[in-house]
């Protein structure tokens, strides 16, 4: 008798249950796969749309509302795919490996590309998980990270679909599917299938409340319930952003420059201009989206003022001293579009603080940490 | 075959960029991101795998047997879904100058959905034995 105090490591057949099959990993598998591209595709999308030069155009102005929440309810579906997808082939975890040379070197590569996979896409979920709810337990930043990951988690699903495929294809056969199950008391293989889609299904619906407004009552897993002063939540408050003085200064002047021109304006002054209301959606990164009601200064007026050309971009500058979203770079394609305003007011009362008092730059298709709170320049480069 | 091999390059491909991108970060930052790559592998792994055969192992010997299929189902939705709210349960990203992020009572939350989820369980339980008794079940 082995002493009980190095019991034998467990192998593949001391998990004997019925749900450990080819079957159940190909197709979890296929609905996780799908999930991923999704938020990888629609990460993307996010990526370029933060990049300085994008070129993403700015129609439709939903855009950027809807894929960011499609890659947010995506990456939220996958959490309990993954799972029942890992149990289903931990069993795998247990075999032995091969004596023979070269089948030792298959079986270590296979494994190695399994662990990145699974290290790549736990790490992908889990910081996106974490990032919507505004907690970075973390020193690297995480947009660089959470888009080179993908890009590993990716490639290795890739790897893993290409050496799997014989597998998968025989799974997934027609005359797969009319085999009989092995009889057994607990979940059948259908049915883990499909409480793994009503788990991914219900994740989606409990934490979409800040996207889809009428899923807000029951979305009690939501980071936000959606609402937030004038109807909209705030991502970063005057007070955090260290602004609260200087924006309700009442010295404060807009600059607007361009080349050597440039005119200096009171919140009374943009008041005086043309005033335009265009209804816009705030889309922010996390995956939250509201509709606003902006009213202000067209973007274009204030750049006529100074008679800055068409097709330029523009920098814009916050009163915020610090943060990576202090100046940000507006391609042209949304300085010169119709809808962009510097907004004064939101759905027909002054701007709160936390959403940018005195003026903010509120455009199209546009992620909402571009959406400059607290403008105080707008420079186009001669 | 050929497609398997050209599907393998692509894949490396892929990997790799990412991995390059990777490389552009400072070594602090590497050693950081190696650390959380391992920890989600660990944790999976050794904690909630054997937490998991765990609950099982319990589940076998207290269920009768005609309710395992049931509550297994359940165990896979609310286990999972209870993964998915650590971070909102937990609240760490909460910010006292901002009230509209983390601004429900989750602890409620989860207890409501556990609690659907038992009665979900309940039900088909009842529907099961209605219908014919433990282990009629359709496929």
């Amino acid at each position: 008798m082995r002493s009980l105090a190095h019991p034998p490591l467990p192998e593949q057949r001391d998990f004997p249950s019925r749900l450990h099959h080819p079957r159940v990993a190909a197709r979890l598998g296929a609905w996780l796969g799908i999930c991923f591209f999704v938020a990888f595709a629609t990460g993307l999308v996010s990526h370029l749309a933060q990049q300085p030069d994008s070129w993403l155009p700015s129609r439709p102005v939903w855009g950027y509302r809807v894929t960011q929440g499609i890659h947010v309810a995506a990456g939220t579906a996958c959490v309990p795919l993954l799972l029942a997808k890992l149990w289903t082939v931990y069993p795998r975890f247990w075999i032995r490996p091969p004596r023979q040379l070269r089948e030792l070197a298959l079986h270590g590569a296979e494994r190695a590309s399994i662990g990145v996979l699974v290290a790549a896409a736990v790490f992908e979920l889990a910081t996106g998980l974490a990032n919507v709810t505004t907690w970075y337990p973390w020193s690297f930043s995480f947009r660089p990270t959470h888009f080179a990951v993908a890009w590993v988690a990716v490639g290795a699903l890739v790897v893993h679909i290409a050496v799997k495929l014989p597998v998968v294809r025989a799974a997934l056969a027609p005359a797969a599917a009319d085999e009989p199950e092995p009889p057994g008391e607990g979940l059948s293989r259908r049915g883990l299938v499909r409480t793994a889609g009503v788990a991914s299904v219900a994740a989606v619906v409990l934490t979409a409340g800040g996207t889809v407004p009428w899923l807000r009552r029951v979305a009690v897993l939501a980071p936000r319930s959606g609402t937030g002063p004038q109807g909209i939540p705030v991502n970063k408050s005057a007070h955090a952003a260290g602004v609260t003085a200087t924006a309700t200064d009442p010295a404060y002047r807009l600059e607007v420059r361009y080349g050597e021109t440039s005119v200096s304006l009171s919140r009374d002054d943009l008041l005086a201009m043309p005033q335009q209301t265009s209804g816009l959606p705030i889309a922010c990164v996390e995956g939250w989206s509201a509709h606003g009601e902006w009213t202000g200064v067209r973007l274009r007026d204030l750049l006529d003022a100074v008679g800055a050309p068409r097709g330029r971009s523009v920098e814009v500058s916050s009163l915020q001293e610090h943060g990576p979203f202090r100046v940000t770079h507006l391609p042209h394609q949304y300085a010169d579009d119709d809808l962009t305003l510097l907004a004064l007011a939101l759905d027909g009362e002054p701007l709160s603080l936390d959403h940018g008092f005195p003026c903010r730059l509120i455009a199209p298709n546009r992620p909402g940490v571009l959406q400059t709170k607290w403008v105080r320049s707008l420079e186009v480069p001669a | 075959m050929r497609i398997r091999i050209l599907l393998g390059g692509l894949g490396l491909a892929v990997a790799a960029y990412g991995a390059w991108l990777l490389l552009g970060d400072d070594l602090a930052d590497l050693v950081t991101i190696a650390v959380w790559l391992a920890a989600g592998v660990v944790l999976h792994d050794f904690v909630l795998v054997p937490l998991t055969l765990g609950v099982s192992w319990l589940g076998l010997r207290v269920l009768p047997g005609g309710s395992r299929a049931a509550a297994s189902a359940g165990l896979v939705v609310l286990g999972t879904l209870t993964v998915l709210a650590v971070p909102v349960l937990g609240r760490w990203g909460a910010n006292t100058d901002n009230t509209t992020i983390l601004d429900r009572h989750y602890g409620l939350g989860w207890l409501a959905v556990a609690g659907l989820t038992i009665m979900g369980v309940l039900l088909v339980l009842v529907a099961k034995r209605r219908s014919g008794g433990p282990g009629a079940r359709r496929r």
